[in-house]
């Protein structure tokens, strides 16, 4: 897309509260000028009484409510209403709320006497209001109000227009200093070609008011430097607009070089040259080590690596050790427990009673199916499209012998191999308690929240109940059930399952019994085609009227023929498209904010429009080569991970110490849950059981940030728990946190655990005890930094530890002490 | 990221040792703390500390506090009532020890709600809130040691052994301690990551702590500038102080107390965890609970109440609200004692009771709610509301009420949606409130 940069002046209005400010305007090419003449702003055309114009309900009189508070959740938008009158949360239902004002005998329109309706008495105070006073009389929200009321108070017209977007100028502010102002105009296009000036009908909002606030005539001022974005609502387009106010001197011409080695830099530092923040440096050899195999791996560096590293002198040594990461088994084992994140893999499986005593195998099942997928770097569509489509028993397949193969895999000798399954039923079987289908898919692979759109219009993006509702159509037909009730029932006599299915000895026997070999009935997950499913619907709305639903893509189409046995055949399908506005750039968005602590769009799972990406090239550059790459997730984090802008230092400098948006420095970030378990544990091992932590795949599987992942009763449990592991049972990325807390403190300090770890049999500091040769303290302290900092000491340290060492009665005491030491240092619970 | 409240200023200065070690030693006490909170903003309700009472599994209404000796004999099972000190307010006949202290607790029946799931059921009455799929709600200990600022070298909700309340979107800084067992009479008492182990001593642990300030110096130039540098600075001294005071090690270790005491409270897990949680109100603990399962009595309903779940229920909550009046706490504790329904008024073919959570009881005491009251009542045959109706967000309500903690007040989750603390609750007035 072309754009033009022009310099102009803007005279605000507001007499000698603003300066003339010279603002950068940029101006896009795309914003074609329609047929039709830009219909000037309410506020001028209802000035006075008497206008002929009547307005129109969509158009003018919702927003102008909207706008002027009505519908919010504390007023008439609450659900309960207010004072008897409720209006639809954020005005989307407009039959709904032209029926409420118009409602006969509560004389909120009088069309008699229109100037005693109480939607213009009341606002105007000339009636009790417990919402205040909202307008004045004579104003031109009063006129405007009355004009619609003499004019027979109008709903929507079948026929009408509709709207179609919402277009701001300028797209994008950059003052010069705090101070200045510049003023937005929103123009409402409509399907009949009408252009309307609609700045005095839009809500505002600014995503950062200590930045740049905003008022209701659209005049945007610079509070303070940074970069933000102001976002105008209207029906339901949402235009978000960037304002910039350079954080120093140094932009475009007077930014120092920087090196843009990869496509990745280019983008970052074109938005910093204009924000005037200057990079932090390229980070130590050490610091990267420590960093990228953090992330990549969830694991430490050995103190052998990362002494190898540090003497390599070969200039692609980074590179060549991400290589070396990616195929490691800890990265498989540690993406397919993010993958488990996302997709919501707990032992909250359906069937509840039967099945249920093999719920954790099922989801250990699933983990194993994604970790052999990672490792074998499928495409990330592909493993998409086994979860989305996944199945119990394979078309075609008779149900005897799918409960065969199903019964092989809970086998305990010999047990079949389900991850070589082509796909995984499991998304489908969570918990009964579990939120809707169509939130927690729109969640995981579109990043998107729908929950608001369950009820009413989404506040801040462009979601109605009606998409909503259209979007669930895909999901009425998946069930769970037996495919064959009869034989499954006689199946349970012959084995002696014959007690309630809820009953502990009934769920004991079935394990017990899959266990030793027998073949058991499976419930399976049942889907219709999407033909069946309407012709199910049209034909009930015939008896019971309502509304049938069709099924409809998110800001797409109506999809009325699947083609396809699978209702949910239609959304995969629309998931791979390579112009999916949501699927590609919803897994880039995720995996950068893994390393680098927060998203493109951030929250990395909240892609609304009024939450643009604080760099769009950046996210659509990743988002296009992503589809290029056909999904490859190595090539993801290799992308990211060899970019100059991934491996520079945490250490601020005065431009960059307040960015935390424009990936200028790194974040420090407390280690994941998993991570710092792993982490103690590795710290403290012997040479050898460290090595097997790295390389020994089932040691890997085991290990937190492998398989163990949310079950209560491993050793990892309660830590994990306390330091945030996601329990996977909501629709946030919010569900893991990496926030510290007091009890993670102390659980570091002083807990059993930890003091247990350190000093186990085999631990290293048991090792040392125990060894024949003579330790030299300098070596010993060397090591200790390489375990937990992945670093070795400064000189200064390395004598303060020898020291400590000296003066403590025993040389154990003291390696226990410092080991313990460093282990409860931030710079061992953090990336940094 | 850290969503974190950021510290905003100079931020927390770099910890100075011999400080802390002053503060340590007892330069914060715990009575000036209390000082601090009361002039800071703890509203003028009555408690300041709360202690529940979680009976898991749904105790029979009608085999404890809800009777109905006129009912017939399928319903009315096969437990007496006996009189209490307050005259009219009559309970099981299992119950002496509370009949005894009846004035020091009201009993609301006639609890209603129809979740009869023990997991969705437990989330509700551990919440107040009816639970939702897309949404985790605190449990009471969450919000109330979020609202109340606890001491420094305590921690401020505490679950003995363990309970089914969560942080919810207020996030791991609300996250419980759990003792994971209980004390025994007589037998010194620690909790995982408070009292020193092996053997370590005060000294010793200072030793480290002050090489870990020598060590852990690389972030020193984002002090002041980094919430999340800041927040683990301050948890740093917290811990330091709190495994450090002799506060809240003396306040867990139960053989501290006289052995007539601990006796009192029963030798029994429940009692004795009771007795656990009185001792950290005692010493400024916000929050505790303490669970009592086993009353899911499908079968044997009547066996397992008169043999175990009734006297040790007996005996430990009734020297719990006796001793908290003996040492003057009982005014500014409040007790909830609740579990997630009722059982079915019929007995069923195994002499036991089923889930039923149309009418349910639960009981209320100290921090300014009126004691020896009861209040709404089940109808004839203890199968639903006589007349007035509560709802488990009323009970909520009234509980937060009595910690001067509005209901109505909205957190936001990490999604940014508005969320009340209890939803359509409502104070329950005839409790003296």
């Amino acid at each position: 897309m072309a754009t033009n940069i022009q310099q102009f002046s803007v005279v605000d209005a507001a007499k000698d509260m603003f300066r003339i400010t010279t603002v950068y305007l940029v101006l896009s090419f795309a914003v074609s000028v329609e047929a039709g003449e830009l219909v000037p702003t309410v506020s001028h055309r209802f000035t006075g009484p008497g206008v002929e114009e009547v307005p129109d309900l969509q158009r003018h009189v919702l927003p102008l409510l909207g706008r002027l508070g009505c519908n919010s959740r504390e007023c008439h938008g609450s659900f309960q209403g207010r004072g008897g009158f409720r209006l639809s949360l954020f005005g989307y239902d407009f039959a709904a709320d032209h029926a409420s004002l118009t409602k006969d005998g509560e004389g909120r329109v009088n069309l008699d006497d229109p100037a005693a309706s109480l939607i213009l008495r009341k606002p105007t105070l000339g009636e009790d209001h417990e919402g205040g006073e909202r307008f004045k009389p004579d104003s031109w929200e009063h006129h405007l109000l009355h004009r619609w009321i003499e004019g027979g108070a109008i709903g929507t017209r079948p026929d009408g227009a509709e709207f179609v977007k919402l277009q701001v100028e300028p797209q994008e502010i950059v003052f010069a200093t705090p101070g200045e102002t510049a003023v937005l105009t929103a123009i409402a296009h409509w399907s009949d070609g009408t252009r309307e000036d609609v700045t005095d009908l839009c809500r505002f909002r600014s995503n950062d008011e200590s930045l740049a606030a905003i008022n209701g005539a659209g005049v945007v001022t610079a509070l303070a430097r940074g970069d933000t974005h102001v976002v105008a609502f209207y029906d339901n387009g949402v235009t978000p607009v960037a304002v910039l106010t350079p954080v120093s001197d140094s932009t475009g011409k007077n930014f120092p070089p920087t090196p843009t080695p990869t496509k990745i830099d280019e983008l970052v530092v074109q938005k910093l040259s204009k924000a005037g923040i200057i990079p932090a440096d390229v980070c130590t050899d050490a610091e990267f080590l420590r960093r990228v195999s953090l992330d990549v791996t969830g694991t430490l560096p050995t103190p052998k690596e990362i002494t190898t590293f540090l003497a390599d002198e070969s200039v692609d040594k980074r590179a060549a050790k991400i290589e070396e990461l990616l195929n490691r088994p800890t990265y498989s084992a540690w993406w397919a427990t993010r993958l488990g994140d996302l997709l919501g893999n707990s032992e909250q499986n359906l069937p509840v009673g039967g099945e249920q005593g093999v719920r954790r195998q099922k989801s250990e099942q699933w983990y194993d199916w994604l970790r052999r997928r990672v490792e074998q770097n499928v495409g990330y569509d592909e493993i998409v499209e086994g979860v989305v489509l996944g199945r119990g028993r394979a078309a075609g397949q008779s149900v005897g012998d799918y409960f065969a193969e199903m019964s092989a895999y809970f086998r305990s000798e010999e047990g079949a191999d389900f991850a070589a399954r082509e796909t995984v039923p499991y998304f489908w079987t969570r918990g009964r308690f579990t939120p809707p289908q169509p939130l927690r898919f729109s969640y995981a692979f579109l990043g998107i929240r729908l929950e608001c759109a369950q009820c009413h219009k989404h506040p801040y993006d462009q979601w109605t109940k009606d998409d909503y509702e259209g979007f669930q159509a895909f999901f009425d037909g998946v069930g769970n059930s037996y495919g064959d009730r009869r034989g499954a029932e006689e199946m349970k006599k012959t084995l002696g399952l014959t007690a309630d299915q809820d009953s502990s000895g009934y769920k004991k026997l079935f394990v017990d019994l899959a266990a030793s070999g027998k073949v058991v009935p499976w419930q399976e997950v049942t889907v219709s085609s999407l033909e069946k499913r309407l012709e199910n619907a049209r034909r009930s709305q015939q008896k019971t009227g309502g509304r049938v639903f069709t099924p409809k893509l998110l800001g797409g189409e109506e999809v009325t023929a699947g083609g396809s046995e699978d209702c949910r055949a239609p959304l995969m399908d629309w998931l791979r498209q390579p112009d999916n506005p949501y699927f590609a750039r919803a897994m880039v968005n995720r995996t950068w904010a893994h390393f680098f602590g927060v998203g493109i769009v951030d929250p990395p799972d909240d892609m609304n429009l009024a939450n643009p990406p604080s760099n769009e090239p950046l996210l659509n550059y990743l988002a296009e080569q992503f589809v290029a790459h056909d999904f490859d997730l190595k090539w993801l984090c290799r992308e990211i991970t060899t970019s100059r802008t991934y491996q520079l230092s945490w250490k601020p400098n005065a431009t960059n110490e307040r960015d935390e948006r424009n990936f200028s420095r790194a974040l420090v970030r407390r280690l994941p849950a998993e991570v710092v378990y792993d982490a103690i544990v590795h710290a403290t091992a012997t040479e050898t059981d460290m090595q097997s932590l790295h390389t020994d795949v089932q040691t890997v599987r085991s290990r937190a940030i492998g398989v163990s992942s949310g079950y209560d009763n491993r050793d990892s449990a309660y830590v994990t728990k306390l330091f945030g592991k996601p329990a996977r049972e909501g629709i946030c990325d919010c569900e893991r946190s990496n926030e510290p807390s007091l009890l993670q403190t102390i659980y570091l300090r002083n807990d059993t655990e930890v003091l247990k770890l350190l000093d186990r049999k085999e631990s290293w500091l048991q090792q040392v005890a125990q060894s024949q040769e003579d330790v030299a303290a300098d070596d010993w302290i060397r090591a200790a930094y390489l375990r937990t900092f992945s670093r070795p000491p400064s000189d200064p340290k390395l004598v303060g530890a020898r020291q400590h060492l000296e003066q403590v009665d025993d040389a154990r005491t003291g390696r226990r002490d410092l080991l313990w030491a460093l282990l409860n240092s931030k710079e061992f619970l953090l990336n940094h | 990221m850290a969503v974190y409240p950021t510290r905003n200023g100079a931020g927390i200065k770099r910890r100075d040792f011999t400080r802390i070690g002053a503060l340590g030693a007892g330069g914060l006490t715990l009575g000036n703390y209390l000082r601090l909170a009361e002039a800071a903003e703890v509203k003028a309700a009555k408690a300041k500390s709360a202690i529940f009472v979680w009976l898991g599994g749904g105790p029979s209404h009608l085999d404890t506090f809800d009777m109905k000796p006129d009912a017939p004999a399928e319903i009315r099972g096969e437990f007496k009532t006996i009189a209490t000190n307050v005259p009219g307010m009559n309970i099981c006949e299992h119950l002496p020890k509370l009949a005894a202290c009846a004035d020091k607790f009201s009993i609301l029946r006639g609890i209603t709600h129809n979740i009869a799931g023990h997991e969705l059921g437990t989330v509700y009455l551990n919440t107040g809130n009816r639970p939702v799929p897309s949404l985790e709600y605190p449990g009471y200990g969450a919000v109330v040691s979020k609202e109340l600022p606890g001491a420094n070298d305590l921690p401020h909700f505490v679950a003995i052994p363990s309970t089914p309340q969560k942080a919810g979107y207020l996030g791991v800084r609300s996250v419980p301690l759990q003792t994971n067992s209980a004390p025994k009479i007589g037998v010194p008492f620690s909790v995982r990551g408070i009292a020193l182990e092996d053997g370590l001593t005060v000294e010793q642990f200072t030793g480290r702590q002050r090489l870990l300030d020598k060590v852990d110096t690389a972030f020193r130039e984002l002090e002041g500038k980094n919430a999340l540098i800041d927040g683990l600075d301050r948890f740093d001294q917290q811990a330091y102080d709190l495994i450090s005071s002799p506060t809240a090690r003396e306040a867990f270790d139960t053989s501290r107390e006289s052995a007539d005491v601990a006796q009192s409270f029963g030798a029994h897990n429940f009692g004795q965890s009771c007795l656990l949680a009185m001792r950290l109100v005692e010493a400024g603990v916000r929050f505790a609970t303490v669970s009592f399962s086993g009353w899911d009595t499908h079968s044997g309903n009547f066996k397992k109440s008169r043999d175990d779940l009734l006297p040790q229920l007996d005996q430990g909550l009734a020297a719990l609200l006796r001793t908290l009046d003996v040492r003057g706490l009982l005014a500014t504790t409040t007790i909830y004692v609740t579990g997630e329904f009722g059982r079915t008024p019929k007995i069923n073919p195994q002499a036991g009771r089923d889930h039923w959570p149309r009418a349910m009881i639960s009981l209320l005491a100290g921090g300014g709610v009126a004691g020896g009251r009861v209040v709404g009542a089940s109808d004839d045959r203890g199968e639903g509301p006589a007349h007035e109706q509560f709802t488990p967000e009323q009970v909520a309500a009234t509980f937060y009420h009595t910690l001067g903690i509005d209901h109505r007040k909205e957190y936001h989750t990490a999604t940014g949606r508005p969320v009340m603390i209890v939803r359509d609750g409502a104070i329950i007035k005839q409790l003296g409130l």
